[in-house]
């Protein structure tokens, strides 16, 4: 007891009863020790150690990882989530986000879904080196591209290009694995017919639920194919939906679609918070963006330091998160889309480019913090993390 | 990166923040670990979409005004954040509601509270006016006799202190009011403190009512998240070192003293101090552990409990506050007067009943969210007890449903806020529990009851070098929690000075 005039305070002498009594019988917390740990564990571990149980081949240029826990516990998640995959390649340890394309009713394991990459450095690696048996390590389920109850029509519209087909399958196996009261009218784009992922599968769930509504869009076609043709275009949406109203808009795909289709659903007067999108990682050649400035080249290189830790070479081209892990360095990234703030370092010193749509924080805009995985140089640099 | 360090703080909460940038300006060495990316625990933000969400923000008290400023400005100036801070002041403590019985909007300064109460309640116009003549006394003997730091505290000089500290707000509010609306419009603070009136101190009321209405409420602009920054940029402009997705995983202790901590990395620092913002159960049990931890650690968190944690609705609307008819950055809505009732519902999941606040940050501060977008933060205590009995597979739908209820109860008020929501994200207090590894989830640590406050608590460090400082080991809130770290820091440099003249 501190100080004396505590003890004059009417109401002390109780206290300090009810202090003795406490002390006889309350909590003994020596055992509460590890137990918040162990809670988060089974929600958000920060890693999970999975094993390749089965991979299936999906199309000439995709394949499905299943993923299973050796000790059998996977956390929960809500359709439309992604991994990320951790891939030691050579000296390399790098990562990259993958949605969950099996559904969340079933938790005995994760597929991911992967399609080849032109110049691709992780997605060859994994469709070619790994086999049933290995060991891959991840994060736990994270992302927001989720259907949400509270704002979110039950009549949904997705919109998919390529692998972006992942999150959306996850969730159309939810409603009709499940039941749930919810109408889906998807629309798949690809190159060629060959390359449609789980096509089979997709026209077998409409052809059997009435709630479910698959149209493939294919940009050169095989002859013979008589389904819808080019890009997906608001024509063809208005076509098969009618009433464009009172729905929600979904879109997952590389950058090139969203380029194509959001002025397409401009065009149909749907209003912008009625559309989600889904990051899906890095245009392939960010110079090209908007706002890049045109006198420097993809390849220009620079130096960047890294405060009480030496240097490394930098190229324009490239997100700094790259270049920093092909110097060896591991920086923790998770969305790899400027989304998770993840990769988050000070900026001391340079100026890099940001394309628009970094989640970036105001104060952190303020303070000098870049997210580097969606930050690239465009002189030398002195960073800190 | 150096391996050894004057002092590692571990934790960038608000007492980390403040206890390290003080460190650093003294010219200590010292090395700050966080787990998460960022820096501010609960003083921080998340982007969906064009929205940035304040996450725990809503009031800040202690700042003041330039003729009165407040214990906060001088806080601030001395880590030199002070200047990169810009502060929007609130013109209302809160607007209060319970439906078709109240609604009542409490101004910022003393006459304006009075004379709105009385408005309202004109047959209790004296017993107001006694109420808030105690509080206000009781308040200047506190100040006479603590900040004044009178030598000599004594009943004779201070008798409503003496007679008043401890003694339960519920019986002081019964004492002086008969309907039960007044006694609801004016103890509602009591959310702030995670205890309802019948068990908090009526000086912890007092203080909280004298705090707002003298000191003015304020929010910071850019939101919590740019104190968080603007201190963690005064602390590296100062030479310190900060690791962030960086925990700690040990406190090394060798006969009875701090000697190291190992980072989640294996990475192995030494140092002779260690400042801990984490909480006393990851402090005492996990990064010390049972056997190297003192027994009279564990022994003074006995009868202590962990306080409530929080579901909350971060709605970003896509129309200005108006729109809906939100025209109060924090509102106070209930669905009846009983706060022994309101309390008893915290340790339920269902919302359908439960006493929720509202702040709109967009109203006091309109370049807060994206023009003509504003953002709301609805927030219902609730412990996270039935939270964490609910099986996975029912999580979110549960958090849904929960939200579903709150958002009923919100249309109900605010016709319209429904149909202007682009951006939803729900906080349940297991999101809590893993954002800030806080036992049961609670940002406000323990409850707090009397006797487990500093009056009663042994003020030495039960082991040495080590110093704790947040909400878990005084009072919760952001001035409490920034106050904390800097008289950690403080009773740091003093021991260090102590051990430098020793021979
Ligand atoms: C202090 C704080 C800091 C924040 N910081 C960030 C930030 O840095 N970045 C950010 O993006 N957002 C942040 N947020 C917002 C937060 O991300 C969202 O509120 C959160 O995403 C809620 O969605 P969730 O379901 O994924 O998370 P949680 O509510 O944490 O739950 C996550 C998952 O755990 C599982 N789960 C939870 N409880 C149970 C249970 N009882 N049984 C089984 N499974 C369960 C569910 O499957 C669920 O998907 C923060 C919020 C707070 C309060
Ligand atoms: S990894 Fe998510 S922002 Fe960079």
């Amino acid at each position: 007891m501190k100080q004396d005039f505590v003890r004059k305070i009417e109401g002390y002498d109780e206290i300090v009863r009810e202090r003795a009594i406490c002390r006889k019988y309350g909590l003994d917390y020596s055992t509460e020790g590890g137990k918040i740990r162990s809670f988060i564990n089974r929600l958000h571990p920060p890693r999970l150690m999975l094993r390749v149980s089965d991979v299936i081949d999906e199309t000439p240029s995709s394949k499905t990882l299943r993923l299973v826990s050796p000790e059998g516990y996977l956390p929960p998640f809500q359709a439309g989530k992604y991994i990320s995959i951790i891939a030691d390649i050579g000296p390399i340890r790098t990562s990259r986000p993958y949605s969950i394309s099996s559904p969340p009713n079933q938790r005995g394991y994760y597929d991911i879904t992967i399609r080849n990459r032109e110049n691709g450095f992780v997605a060859p690696h994994l469709l070619n080196r790994i086999k049933a048996g290995n060991r891959i390590e991840a994060s736990a389920p994270s992302g927001g591209f989720c259907f949400n109850p509270l704002i979110h029509d039950r009549a949904s519209v997705f919109i998919a290009g390529g692998s972006g087909i992942t999150p959306f399958m996850s969730m159309i196996r939810e409603v009709v694995e499940c039941g749930i009261d919810r109408t889906i009218c998807l629309f798949y784009g690809n190159r060629s017919d060959a390359d449609v992922i789980f096509h089979d599968e997709l026209l077998r769930i409409s052809q059997r639920f009435r709630q479910v509504t698959y149209v493939p869009v294919i940009e050169t076609p095989s002859p013979g194919y008589t389904g819808a043709r080019g890009y997906i275009t608001g024509d063809i949406i208005k076509g098969v939906v009618g009433q464009t109203g009172g729905r929600t808009y979904y879109l997952c795909g590389p950058p090139a679609m969203y380029d194509f289709c959001l002025p397409e659903l401009e065009g149909l007067s749907i209003p912008r918070h009625k559309i989600r999108r889904e990051v899906y990682g890095p245009p392939p050649d960010i110079t090209r963006s908007p706002g890049w400035p045109s006198h420097i080249g993809r390849d220009a290189a620079f130096t960047v330091g890294i405060r009480g830790r030496g240097e490394i070479g930098a190229r324009a081209g490239e997100s700094l998160l790259n270049s920093l892990e092909r110097s060896g360095i591991v920086v923790p990234a998770l969305c790899r889309s400027g989304e998770c703030s993840m990769c988050r370092v000070k900026l001391i010193s340079g100026r890099v480019f940001q394309p628009a749509g970094v989640l970036l924080r105001k104060s952190d805009r303020q303070f000098g913090y870049i997210h580097s995985c969606a930050a690239y140089p465009l002189e030398d640099l002195e960073i800190m993390f | 990166m150096a391996t050894e360090y004057d002092v590692v703080v571990i934790g960038a909460g608000n007492a980390g923040l403040t206890a390290a940038a003080t460190l650093a300006r003294k010219g200590a060495r010292v090395i700050m670990l966080e787990r998460h990316n960022i820096p501010g625990g609960c003083a921080t933000s998340f982007c969906r979409g064009r929205f940035e969400f304040e996450v725990s923000l809503h009031q800040l008290s202690g700042m003041g005004t330039p003729e009165f400023p407040g214990p906060l400005q001088g806080l601030l100036q001395g880590l030199g954040v002070r200047d990169k801070l810009e502060f929007v002041r609130m013109e209302d403590l809160y607007r209060v509601m319970v439906p078709g019985r109240l609604d009542l909007v409490l101004p910022a300064d003393k006459g304006g509270v009075i004379g709105a109460l009385q408005g309202r309640f004109p047959a209790e116009r004296e017993n107001i006016g006694r109420f808030f003549d105690l509080v206000y006394r009781f308040f200047s003997e506190v100040i006479s006799a603590f900040y004044m730091k009178d030598p000599e505290v004594t009943p004779e000089k201070y008798p409503l202190y003496f007679k008043y500290a401890f003694r339960d707000a519920q019986s002081v509010l019964d004492a002086h009011f008969t309907d039960p609306l007044l006694k609801l419009a004016v103890g509602i603070y009591w959310c702030y403190m995670g205890l309802p009136p019948r068990l908090l101190a009526f000086g912890d009321l007092a203080a909280i009512l004298f705090a707002y209405i003298e000191l003015k409420p304020c929010h910071i602009k850019g939101g919590s998240q740019t104190l968080s920054n603007a201190i963690v940029d005064s602390f590296i402009g100062n030479g310190g070192h900060v690791r962030f997705n960086c925990g700690a995983e040990k406190i090394i202790v060798r006969d009875g003293a701090v000697r190291g901590v190992v980072t989640e990395h294996g990475d192995q620092i030494t140092t002779r101090y260690v400042l801990s913002n984490a909480s006393p159960i990851t402090t005492f049990l996990e990064l010390i552990g049972r056997d190297d931890c003192p027994a009279v650690a564990l022994d003074e968190l006995k009868g202590a409990s962990y306080s409530t944690s929080f579901f909350t609705i971060f709605a970003g609307l896509r129309c200005e506050p108006e729109a809906v008819g939100i025209a109060e950055a924090t509102n106070f809505i209930c669905a009846q007067t009983d706060f022994d009732r309101d309390f008893a519902l915290t340790r339920t999941l269902d919302c359908d009943e439960s006493a929720f606040i509202m702040s709109c940050y967009d109203v006091s501060d309109p370049g807060f969210s994206p023009p003509g977008a504003c953002q709301c933060a609805i927030v219902a205590m609730k412990y996270a007890e039935p939270w964490l009995q609910v099986p996975p597979e029912r999580y979110a739908a549960e958090k849904y449903r929960c939200a579903e209820a709150i958002l009923r109860r919100v249309e109900a008020h605010f016709p319209g806020f429904r149909e202007q929501i682009e951006e939803i994200e729900i906080a349940t207090p297991l999101t809590h529990l893993r954002y800030l590894a806080q036992p049961g989830g609670s940002p406000y640590g323990f409850e707090q009851h009397v006797k487990d406050s500093s009056f009663f608590r042994s003020p030495k460090p039960p082991l040495k070098g080590l110093y704790c400082a947040g909400a878990w080991y005084g009072q919760p809130g952001y001035q409490p929690t920034l106050a904390s770290g800097v008289a950690a820091a403080r009773a740091i440099l003093r021991e260090m000075k102590a051990q430098e003249v020793k021979p």
